[in-house]
């Protein structure tokens, strides 16, 4: 698994279990950068009637760049005037108004499990129809949309009159992942010049300075632990429709991505290093003189071990 | 090996080689105690001179002889930040498990990065030479394990950059 | 951003139990499989298939330890060519690290889709695993995937945790007898305060794969099976296992009772061929009362393993430490999908206590009547998250403030080291 997949793997297989056999739950999971998510049949009776709640960290946010547009677009009458409480969202989902098992029902259903990244595409949405106004008037910016989806990570979108410029603050808690990360983002910068991704969009990549777009900004974190990364998206990445989907879908993945894998690669570092100590093992093992004398046992079966 | 590193590598190995000479010794401060002298250092005495071999100022070994025990410590080579971190990573990973390298110490000597200690009840049990073979050998690989695991990083690295940038293109 | 839940992982040597804290049932639960490139390890231990050959070319490019499938997704693609199943833990404990790190990576961001910087782990192991393996497991969770906490619990334990939802347990102890019975093996294992008296622990080699073969066995005797196409066999036994058995009470009142009113307790089992669709019916019989007695009167099944069940019990908690043993007896926890069947607490209750009464009665007529017992409480415990005991004890206990307070954090995995892993705290007891 290279890429990660923009759906919640949860919700798509509850949901397509219930589908078939309706049956009362309330359970609890979470996603990526602290989206928790709440499935539950209010009413233990009425298996078929479920709602579905997710909370996430920036709503106030995403409620600002018109979150509750693309919601009412993607999910209609599901949308409940008021959620859940301690939920920013919630859906009623009726069971018995699914569609036919088959491929419809496969697509509904993937829809609702990809709520996170529908709530996530507002200010990407709003700054490519910014782009589009802009570019019509010929120049001039956006604004300057701030996404404080982690703790201490934002993501920050802007307009302008032929790109949207799309920028991560990153922050590694640990020694190793600013390293490693360092290494994989300088890859991202250098990748470009590969002849077949030509088109992807430019990455730029500074630690501690931030860019232009946000330097003005108030109280942002100078520390060494803290770098930028930049999108640069150019109208065909976002043009058409569907492939404006994709790259919404793609790019607010892309602090996970890379996360996940730096910790592979610890994972990978991990078992070249297991076998390396293996193979040293066996070096040192020569220098033992005498064969050894097997296993001693005692007369009720236990090893016996010298110390 | 290249080149320039054998005349480093057989300087360590003749002086190690030289220095395993070890033989039983009791405690002299405390009774009926037979400690690693050069780990205890209560006894000048039976403390040899310890020697630096040095190839450059990054890659270096400590050896410090006594009556009946040696402490070798080796400096490894840390060109940049991921150098240092995977020296460290491994170093460590390695001391984790010390239990089964029975001549490798936990922690390292202080401006080292990885530290042995070969006791006289070892160079009685085991094979000298081979236990030479094993730190020579060990000292070799390791450079050629940091470089490769620096490599395959880069080599990932690119790999994933490459595979998240080429999914824009549809 | 508020607290996120705990993710608790069990993983069995059959299969893992993963979910979030707080909810009554993991959200997976599959094979504890891995499949790789490569071939399949052998069961013994050859060394880790990627790695074998880090410096060559082919792995330079790198990404190749990311090419596999974990879970039930492991294995449908078992027989894909160029890929090879692994089962990374055996016998309960870890025996290929470099899998299970990568079960986990997936486990985590596949399935879980969480990000491991911003949750707490609970972890299980299952008694007497060496404090290496341990030390290991933290060494990977903090390195890899720089977890914010860590717990590591002994999954006898989280069983008796779990037991505190049922309603005749009053107060939430941690003494007492673990009867844990999965695919494999059945375990025994006596607990005091939240400690495995390891030396008293004893296994069984009759659990649920057992069971569905002594079934089989009894259907083909039987003839029933003739017009059950071949591959369905296992599972049929399987399904009649599950859905029809449960244990009697006296086995040849039960015999009796079949014979006259054969149609009363006769049930009938229909089935589908899932190639062909064809439809196929059997009668089960007794079979289902027999099939869970195998624990009960083992020689009905197998011959070399004898014991049964209520007495292999109660020689563990006689051999354990004196002033535990009231609480061992009075609190014998079920756990494990083989445990299930109905009527076993009652039938395991009954013969325990007749075992234990008849041992009062010899020591009072051996000291000549002269000291009379004043009798002991046997209590076995079942209750309706027995299946997922321990992944549900698993989720109890973290969601319980003293959790946080009870799991080692990174910063004192970075202060100083695996070997913190070795200390490990009980909480949650009401004593």
């Amino acid at each position: 698994m290279i890429l990660l997949e923009p759906h919640n793997y949860i919700i798509q297989t509850t949901l397509a279990e219930k589908a078939s056999q309706p049956s009362a739950l309330d359970v609890q999971f979470v996603d990526f950068d602290g989206v928790r998510f709440r499935l539950t049949t209010p009413d233990r009776k009425v298996p078929t009637a479920l709602v579905l709640s997710m909370s996430i960290g920036c709503w106030e946010e995403l409620v600002r760049y018109g979150v509750l547009d693309i919601f009412k677009r993607e999910y209609g009458s599901a949308l409940r005037a008021e959620p859940e409480f301690g939920y920013n969202v919630s859906l009623d989902l009726n069971l018995e108004q699914f569609p036919p098992e088959g491929e419809q029902r496969d697509a509904y259903i993937k829809s609702l499990a990809m709520l996170k990244r529908n709530a996530l595409a507002a200010p990407f949405e709003r700054s490519f129809q910014a782009q589009r106004q802009l570019e019509a008037a010929g120049s001039g910016q956006g604004e300057l949309m701030a996404l404080h989806y982690r703790d201490e990570e934002v993501i920050y979108v802007q307009a302008a009159a032929d790109r949207v410029t799309v920028i991560f603050s990153t922050m590694f808690r640990e020694e190793t992942d600013r390293v490693f990360g360092k290494v994989f983002l300088q890859e991202f910068v250098d990748a470009r010049r590969l002849p077949t991704i030509q088109s992807a969009p430019q990455v730029l990549y500074t630690t501690r300075v931030p860019p232009l777009e946000i330097r003005h900004l108030q109280g942002l974190n100078d520390t060494e632990d803290v770098g930028y990364v930049t999108f640069v998206l150019f109208p065909r990445h976002f043009a058409k429709p569907d492939v404006a989907e994709a790259t919404i879908t793609h790019i607010q993945l892309f602090r996970d991505y890379l996360h996940y894998h730096i910790k592979c690669s610890k994972a990978y570092m991990h078992s070249r290093m297991r076998y390396r100590v293996s193979e040293f093992q066996k070096v040192l093992n020569r220098a033992k003189t005498e064969a050894a004398v097997g296993d001693r046992k005692t007369v009720s079966g236990r090893t016996m071990s010298t110390r | 090996m290249s080149n320039v590193l054998r005349p480093y590598l057989s300087a360590v190995r003749s002086t190690l080689t030289a220095a395993l000479t070890l033989e039983d010794f009791s405690s002299q401060v405390v009774e009926r105690h037979n400690k690693p002298e050069v780990e205890v250092g209560a006894s000048k005495e039976v403390l040899l001179n310890p020697l630096i071999i040095s190839r450059n100022e990054n890659e270096r070994v400590l050896i410090e002889p006594s009556i009946n025990s040696i402490r070798l410590s080796i400096k490894i080579k840390q060109a940049d930040e991921i150098e240092r971190i995977l020296c460290h990573k491994f170093t460590r990973f390695m001391m984790q498990r010390a239990e089964s390298f029975i001549v490798l110490r936990r922690k390292p000597v202080k401006g080292y990065d990885i530290s042995f200690l070969i006791t006289n009840h070892q160079t009685d049990t085991m094979l000298k030479h081979k236990i030479v073979d094993f730190i020579i050998q060990f000292m070799e690989e390791v450079d050629k394990e940091i470089s490769e695991m620096k490599l395959s990083l880069n080599a990932r690295a690119r790999v994933v950059a490459e595979s998240y940038l080429a999914a824009f293109n549809v | 951003m508020s607290q996120l839940a705990p993710i608790i992982c069990d993983n069995g040597t059959g299969f893992s139990k993963v979910g979030f804290a707080g909810n009554s049932d993991p959200s997976f639960v599959f094979p504890t499989a891995i499949t790789t490139r490569g071939p399949a390890a052998q069961p013994s231990r050859t060394g880790p298939a990627l790695s074998s050959k880090p410096s060559h070319l082919a792995s330079k490019r790198g990404v190749e330890d990311l090419d596999f499938f974990i879970g039930d997704e492991a294995v449908a693609n078992a027989q894909t060519p160029g890929y090879g199943i692994n089962y990374p833990i055996r016998h309960g404990q870890i025996e290929n690290w470099d899998h299970m790190e990568r079960y986990w990576e997936q486990t985590i961001f596949k399935y879980l889709r969480a990000e491991p910087e911003d949750h707490y782990f609970l972890l299980t192991e299952p008694p007497l695993n060496p404090p290496e393996n341990r030390e290991q497991t933290a060494e990977i969770f903090f390195e890899s995937f720089n977890i914010k906490g860590l717990y590591i619990a002994v999954q006898a334990v989280l069983a008796l945790a779990a037991s505190w939802t049922s309603g005749r347990v009053t107060d939430r102890t941690l003494t007492g007898t673990v009867i844990d019975s999965g695919d494999g093996v059945t375990h025994v294992i006596p607990c005091a305060e939240g400690y495995v008296i390891g030396s008293a622990i004893k296994h069984i080699p009759i659990a649920g794969r057992d069971i569905t073969q002594f079934v089989l066995n009894l259907l083909r005797e039987r003839g029933e099976l003739a017009n059950v196409p071949p591959e369905d066999h296992l599972k049929v036994a399987g399904k009649i296992k599950e859905n029809y058995s449960y244990v009697c009470q006296d086995i040849v009142k039960e015999f009796r009772k079949y014979d006259q009113e054969p149609y009363k307790y006769f049930a009938r089992y229909e089935g589908e061929h899932a190639a062909t669709g064809r439809k196929y019916e059997l009668d089960i019989g007794y079979e289902r009362f027999l099939a869970p007695e195998i624990f009960f009167n083992p020689e009905i099944y197998s011959s070399d393993f004898l014991t049964p069940l209520p007495e292999i019990v109660d020689s563990v908690i006689q051999q354990s430490p004196i002033d535990v043993r009231r609480g061992l007896y009075k609190n014998i926890v079920l756990s494990g999908g083989s445990t299930m069947f109905q009527y076993f607490g009652q039938r395991l209750k009954r013969d325990i206590k007749q075992i234990v009464d008849r041992r009062l009665e010899a020591s009072a007529v051996a000291s000549g009547s002269q000291a009379r017992s004043s009798g002991l409480d046997v209590e076995v415990i079942s209750h309706k998250r027995q299946r997922y005991a321990v992944w549900f004890g698993g989720s109890l206990l973290a969601s319980l403030p003293e959790f946080y307070s009870s799991c080692h954090t990174k910063a004192q995995y970075d202060e100083i080291g695996p070997s913190i892993c070795r200390r490990y705290q009980i909480f949650g007891s009401a004593t």
